[in-house]
């Protein structure tokens, strides 16, 4: 630097531009800034307002499944139908069918409706009830014989139709093609709701009930296929998890570089890619065909989905553990840990948050999947009883939640489509509970280094 | 008075071998990196390794505590001894060669977990304490050797990655000597600390010397002058001279040496 021609002339203005004014480049840079940032904003916006219209359907289909209308019903039980001998004998009580309660509860009806004017003739006030209805009666005479000969208030369901009337779904335009229903009992309708012996409440049987046959819709619930779900995710999270990780620790920290572990990285890779109907026919051949395990049952349903999990947490896991800096391998090598100290006491730990977040993200991916479950015949099959006990959980037919949805949304009945909404409700708030524990075990093991 | 220093330090080694390498060769795949290279290293001394970098200082140093087993492709022929046992026997389980041959690392990696968890590890697992009283003392010797204990002794409960950088290099320094090494290999542990925190640490190195025998691989031949009693200069895998380090810095044998110490190579 010293030999530097010394500066010969003064402070001259630079021959560049001022600093400040843009040249075109510098304009021509700073627009295109602008402009992608604009795109960058419009994408976000497009995105939220697709979620934003999603919810808003959701929320407005399902939240009608949630409440259900009921009818308070006087029945007299009488003695002479109900009870022949009057020896209130449990097994002659048992012998009266659904059909000998039938006109106890029409001439309940008809008690009811005495002071109303209507052109619903007497027989055909039953119309207004829920098939169920009988059968709800039936049940308490079982539990309760000395209550025969009483007069006792019954809240019973009503039927489809007229809940569907009064959430606004049914009109009266609609009940002219319609056998089940009159306009003339939609009339009666106002005036019992009026009366308040017709009211429309939250139903707990919509999210803790079972299915139950195309026609009675109103009696449906997904809390038996709730179970089924449970059950299934038991049988994923047993075995996904220690097997996945257990796979990508050894994978990761103690399998030697060969041909071999390269093969089975991408095929992992690629199993996580594979369509899930295909880990569905899977389970079908090998756990039902080969296996002989019993069909539609959650352990089933399970291994399938336990198949399809793994290698999304094989992948995480891996991921997370390759997360871990070198460094804390080397710093617990030095000091004299073995491997396995080393992966157990220092990487393990450090890797749980990202493990944790994988495997949950993994179950809830296996929780919404309907299409294995189709292969191996948890679709279709009616839910209409609750398990009696663990062992039967696992190995008594049952449904799941989606697949539960997907019965109800080709149901012929709009009741059920209004049902199959609604689950969708119940199916978002687990999804949502299980990505919130996500994110608080994740924060819970965070460390910082 | 640098070399007055230096002289007396020299004058108070004990001699002793302590690690004796016999033509030993590393490969990396097919990459030579330590060639040949015969070095007798004496207990109760600062050896320093200096060199340009990628001269395979710290490959061998790696070697004399099996760190290089970890590398899948490593591949290390030649006899190391220490104490006069071959630590590459196959009889010999690395484990127990690296709680006799403690390791500092270049960038300060405490674990992250407390002060008191991150010296206490080693000896636990090692099962040196058998009991709490007696791994308390461990870890307060530790601490107080690696010069540490009166600014941690009050937070021995804190993570042990909120020290700043120099007192993270010394923790680690306590985490190594806590399980009762012999020798205490240092791999450029002063290159990611300031000034301060470097000398301190050299400050400490030459107080370990009392007890092990210290091993520093270093880029820099102004600490290499200040903390060594003995200096191996390595190139390009060779090692090119070893002897006692002032003779190294002030009188080299090797032309390659006097390159690299007055700055014309490296």
């Amino acid at each position: 630097m010293t030999d530097a021609p010394a500066p010969s002339t003064p402070a001259v203005p630079p021959k560049g531009k001022s600093l400040l004014a843009q040249d075109d480049r510098t304009k021509r840079r700073n627009a295109a800034e602008k402009r992608f940032r604009a795109y960058g904003i419009a994408a976000i916006s497009v995105g939220l307002l697709f979620l934003a219209s999603l919810l808003w359907a959701i929320v407005q289909n399902g939240t009608p499944a949630f409440t259900q209308t009921f009818v308070n019903l006087e029945v007299a039980l009488l003695e002479e139908k109900l009870d022949k001998n009057g020896n209130r004998d449990i097994d002659d009580i048992r012998k009266v069918s659904t059909f000998g309660y039938n006109p106890l509860i029409n001439e309940a009806l008809i008690v009811a409706t005495a002071d109303i004017e209507t052109e619903v003739e007497d027989g055909d006030l039953k119309k207004i009830l829920s098939a169920s209805a009988a059968a709800i009666v039936r049940d308490f005479v079982i539990e309760n014989p000395d209550r025969i000969g009483e007069t006792v208030e019954f809240r019973l369901l009503t039927s489809s139709r007229v809940d569907g009337y009064l959430k606004g779904r049914v009109t009266r335009e609609d009940l002219a093609r319609d056998k089940n229903l009159d306009a003339a009992h939609l009339d009666l309708i106002d005036v019992m709701v009026a009366a308040g012996a017709v009211e429309r409440v939250f139903n707990w049987d919509f999210i803790l009930g079972a299915d139950a046959s195309e026609s009675r819709p109103e009696q449906a619930g997904i809390g038996v296929s709730m179970l089924g779900s449970f059950f299934m995710m038991l049988v994923v999270l047993v075995l996904a998890l220690p097997i996945g990780v257990a796979a990508s620790i050894y994978l990761e920290e103690f399998a030697p570089q060969n041909k071999f572990t390269d093969l089975i990285e991408v095929n992992i890779s690629n199993l996580a890619a594979v369509p899930s109907i295909v880990f569905g026919i899977l389970g079908l051949a090998v756990f039902i065909q080969f296996a002989h395990l019993p069909q539609s049952a959650p352990l089933v349903g399970g291994l399938t989905l336990t198949l399809m999990t793994l290698p999304t947490i094989v992948i995480s896991t891996r991921a997370s553990l390759k997360a871990v800096p070198p460094s804390i391998r080397d710093a617990a090598l030095g000091v004299g840990a073995s491997k396995m100290q080393s992966v157990f006491h220092h990487v393990l730990p450090l890797a749980m948050p990202g493990i944790l977040t994988g495997t949950i993200i993994g179950l809830a991916q296996a929780l919404g999947e309907t299409a294995p479950l189709l292969l191996i015949g948890m679709v279709g099959y009616i839910a209409s009883n609750y398990p009696d006990g663990i062992a039967s959980g696992f190995l008594d037919p049952n449904s799941a939640m989606p697949a539960q949805i997907y019965e109800w949304a080709k149901r012929a009945d709009p009741a059920y489509y209004e049902r199959a909404w609604g689950g969708i409700i119940v199916l978002l708030v687990f999804l949502l509970t299980m990505n919130i524990i996500a994110i608080i075990l994740r924060r819970r093991f965070e460390r910082r280094w | 008075m640098e070399d007055m220093i230096q002289v007396d330090r020299a004058m108070s080694t004990q001699q002793g071998t302590k690690i004796s390498a016999k033509g030993v060769q590393v490969y990396y795949g097919d990459n030579h990196a330590i060639k040949d290279v015969n070095v007798e290293i004496d207990d109760k001394t600062v050896t320093a390794f200096i060199g340009p970098s990628g001269c395979g200082k710290s490959t061998f140093l790696r070697c004399l505590n099996r760190m290089n087993d970890t590398i899948d492709v490593a591949r290390v022929a030649g006899d190391i001894l220490i104490d006069g046992e071959d630590i590459y026997d196959p009889k010999v389980d690395p484990v127990q060669l690296r709680a006799k041959v403690g390791m500092v690392f270049q960038k300060p990696n405490p674990f992250p977990k407390s002060i008191y968890d991150n010296v206490a590890y080693g000896p636990k697992i090692h099962g040196l304490a058998r009991n709490k009283a007696e791994l308390d003392a461990i870890v307060e010797s530790s601490l107080r050797k690696a010069a540490l204990w009166n600014e941690a002794k009050d937070r021995l409960d804190a993570p042990g990655t909120g020290l700043s950088g120099g007192q993270q290099q010394r923790l680690c320094i306590a985490r190594a000597i806590a399980t009762a090494p012999e020798v205490l290999l240092m791999d450029e542990p002063c290159s990611a600390l300031d000034p301060i925190a470097t000398a301190q640490v050299e400050e400490l190195i030459d107080e370990l010397r009392q007890s092990f025998s210290v091993v520093i691989v270093t880029h820099s031949m102004q600490q290499a002058a200040r903390v060594s009693q003995k200096t191996a200069f390595f190139h390009l895998g060779n090692l090119v001279e070893y002897d006692d380090t002032d003779k190294i810095f002030t009188n080299p044998q090797d032309s390659r040496t006097e390159s690299y110490i007055s700055g014309r190579i490296g």
